[in-house]
């Protein structure tokens, strides 16, 4: 591989941090590859590269406004005119809600191979790995490319560890739009917000958090209950929201509400990166799922494997005799 | 306005004792169930609720081997109007890219305005057959949708970004949608629905129906091999609370007190 690409990814005008651990992954693979690191901006205001610029030794920049957000028809058709000759390359992205919007598309359009959402990538005898997970995160999966001339990673959030260099400024090349905006299929309307309820889970200390484990028919009343008693707010994982137990606003991960409470009661929730990618600080994780090998009980301290009808009363009782 | 389902075959992991088999190039999953994928559940609803609102035909394909048929009937029960089982022993061992090429193929001779699959599988988790598929038929699409609503040529929804923003857009027909779970409730089917399709024919196409290289299939096509798979390694992990459920339960809730961990 000859280059090594990063695409920046921005939101609302700023610069996500989903960039700089791509940047942190590339400087990794150029440094193994002895290959050229360039970071990609597509945006409306080419300003944004000059803070790119100080960690990136080169920054491409196309500027137009349709890039105002990752429209990702627009992002596809003008990576494909800008690295046609780029010869053999990695592009690294993170692997974030926008990217997974068009990697897959992008990686045909480039006729490169993609791996998404990787923990790691490394090169050895000159030949690129990737780590990813599979089965319910359950399995690790070290993947190669086979022949493949170019390769697009996407890369999970705090698997690279961004530290900023204090190298030299980077130059910043100007690149025309190559597309017509107007002849686009996809248009951005608006950003909406998700509605905002009468619990905030954001700012609880104390969170009890059920999943799908709870079962199809769950009495609420018992998981609500323990979390009173605890002095806590109940949140939940994806699924339950998913079959309308509780409102999106409980939900906590990356596509709903990031947490950073002091306890986190993980109930008959597996564990899936998006759920705890919504964990924030350090807390005091515990755990009870019927499946041993849940991922949860790998980041948890304390855990009890076993069936939430028989646990979940006895300690809201055992907790309570000993408030007293 | 003419719907194509794509639909995944995948094993259920999420409460199973996974192992690796003997060449560590996957799991073994002789006893594991397979059911469809839960994003693909809620991808056939919701083209069974289009159809029922703007009228059409809904077409279901999955690329796997025959066991897969019940999921298929079970779309004919959901409300889709045929199905097609894509498979050929050639097929065994593809990526996402080496099924999106084999659909790609397969929808290119069908009329389509809409293709919906489910934005991720549960098994290998890439998210990466909608936007492949949609590249190689050169039309526009969108993952992680959480609401769809079709206005004439037009689709409007909405997909997830992260920390609860949404972004709201519209994409022109024929397009794909990826969606994301919980856009619908997907509908109870009986297994008297289920019987009243039994008698619709599900045929199972080739690779030399659909008329594509077999270089192009299979673990040939595809573009990512598998070196190695394994175990995560242990680590720390909790420490596991033994005992009967109500000796865990009061040993846990003197942790939680000990630690300050009761408001």
């Amino acid at each position: 591989m000859e280059n090594i690409y990063v695409l920046a990814e921005h939101r609302k005008g700023v610069i996500r941090d989903t960039t700089w651990e791509a940047i942190a992954a590339g400087r990794k693979l150029s440094s193994e590859l002895g290959a050229e690191l360039t970071c990609i901006l597509l945006s409306a205001n080419a300003a944004m590269a000059e803070t790119l610029s100080t960690e990136a030794p080169r920054v491409m920049v196309v500027e137009n406004p349709i890039f105002e957000t990752m429209n990702s028809e627009a992002i596809i058709k003008t990576l494909k005119e800008i690295l046609k000759p780029s010869g053999s390359y990695v592009l690294l992205m993170g692997a974030s809600n926008a990217i997974l919007d068009f990697a897959p598309g992008l990686s045909v359009a480039l006729d490169a191979a993609l791996a998404t959402d990787c923990f790691s990538a490394e090169v050895r005898n000159g030949k690129l790995f990737a780590s990813r997970q599979m089965y319910s995160y359950k399995i690790n999966s070290l993947v190669s490319f086979k022949d493949s001339e170019r390769v697009v990673l996407t890369i999970r959030a705090g698997s690279f560890p961004f530290t900023p260099s204090d190298a030299a400024k980077g130059a910043i090349e100007n690149v025309a739009c190559p597309i017509d905006p107007t002849s686009l299929k996809k248009r951005f309307i608006k950003y909406v917000e998700a509605e905002k309820g009468d619990v905030d889970i954001a700012s609880a200390d104390i969170i009890v958090s059920i999943g799908r484990g709870i079962g199809d028919e769950p009495d609420l009343d018992v998981f609500q209950s323990l979390a009173d008693t605890m002095g806590g707010v109940l949140a939940c994982s994806r699924p339950i929201v998913d079959k309308n137990l509780l409102p999106k606003f409980h939900q906590v991960g990356t596509s709903g509400v990031e947490v950073k409470p002091k306890v986190y009661l993980a109930l008959g929730i597996s564990g899936a990166f998006q759920h705890l990618g919504g964990i924030k600080g350090s807390p005091l994780l515990v755990a009870v799922n019927k499946d041993p090998r849940a991922p949860i009980f790998r980041v948890a301290s304390y855990g009890i494997v076993g069936d939430l009808n028989e646990v979940v009363p006895v300690l809201n009782e055992k907790i309570k005799s000993l408030k007293r | 306005m003419n719907i194509i389902v794509c639909m995944k075959w995948t094993p259920d992991t999420s409460e199973a004792d996974l192992t690796v088999s003997a060449a560590a190039k996957d799991i073994k999953k002789d006893d594991l169930d397979f059911d469809m994928n839960d994003w693909d559940r809620f991808a056939i609803e919701e083209a069974a609720q289009i159809k029922e609102k703007v009228g059409g035909k809904v077409t279901v394909v999955s690329l796997a081997p025959e066991e897969s048929e019940d999921m298929l009937r079970e779309c004919l029960a959901r409300g889709a109007d045929e199905a097609f089982q894509i498979w050929s022993d050639q097929m065994e061992g593809g990526d996402g890219y080496a099924t999106a090429s084999v659909l790609s193929q397969f929808i290119k001779g069908r009329p389509h305005d809409l293709i919906l699959t489910g934005t991720l599988a549960e098994d290998d988790g890439a998210g990466q057959l909608g936007g492949m598929l949609a590249a190689m038929l050169d039309i526009p699409s969108a993952t992680l949708v959480s609401r769809i609503e079709i206005k004439g040529q037009k689709a409007s929804f909405v997909r997830e970004l992260e920390g609860g923003l949404y972004e709201s857009m519209e994409m022109d027909l024929p397009c794909l949608i990826a969606v994301a779970t919980g856009l619908n409730e997907p509908r109870f089917v009986s297994i008297r629905a289920v019987r009243k399709v039994t008698s619709i024919e599900i045929p199972n196409v080739g690779i030399d129906e659909i008329g594509i290289d077999a270089g192009k299939v299979g673990q040939s096509g595809a573009r990512v091999e598998i070196e190695q798979v394994s175990l995560p390694p242990e680590g720390e992990g909790a420490e596991i609370i033994k005992g009967k459920p109500e000796e865990a339960a009061a040993r846990l809730a003197e942790i939680l007190k000990e630690k300050g961990a009761i408001g």
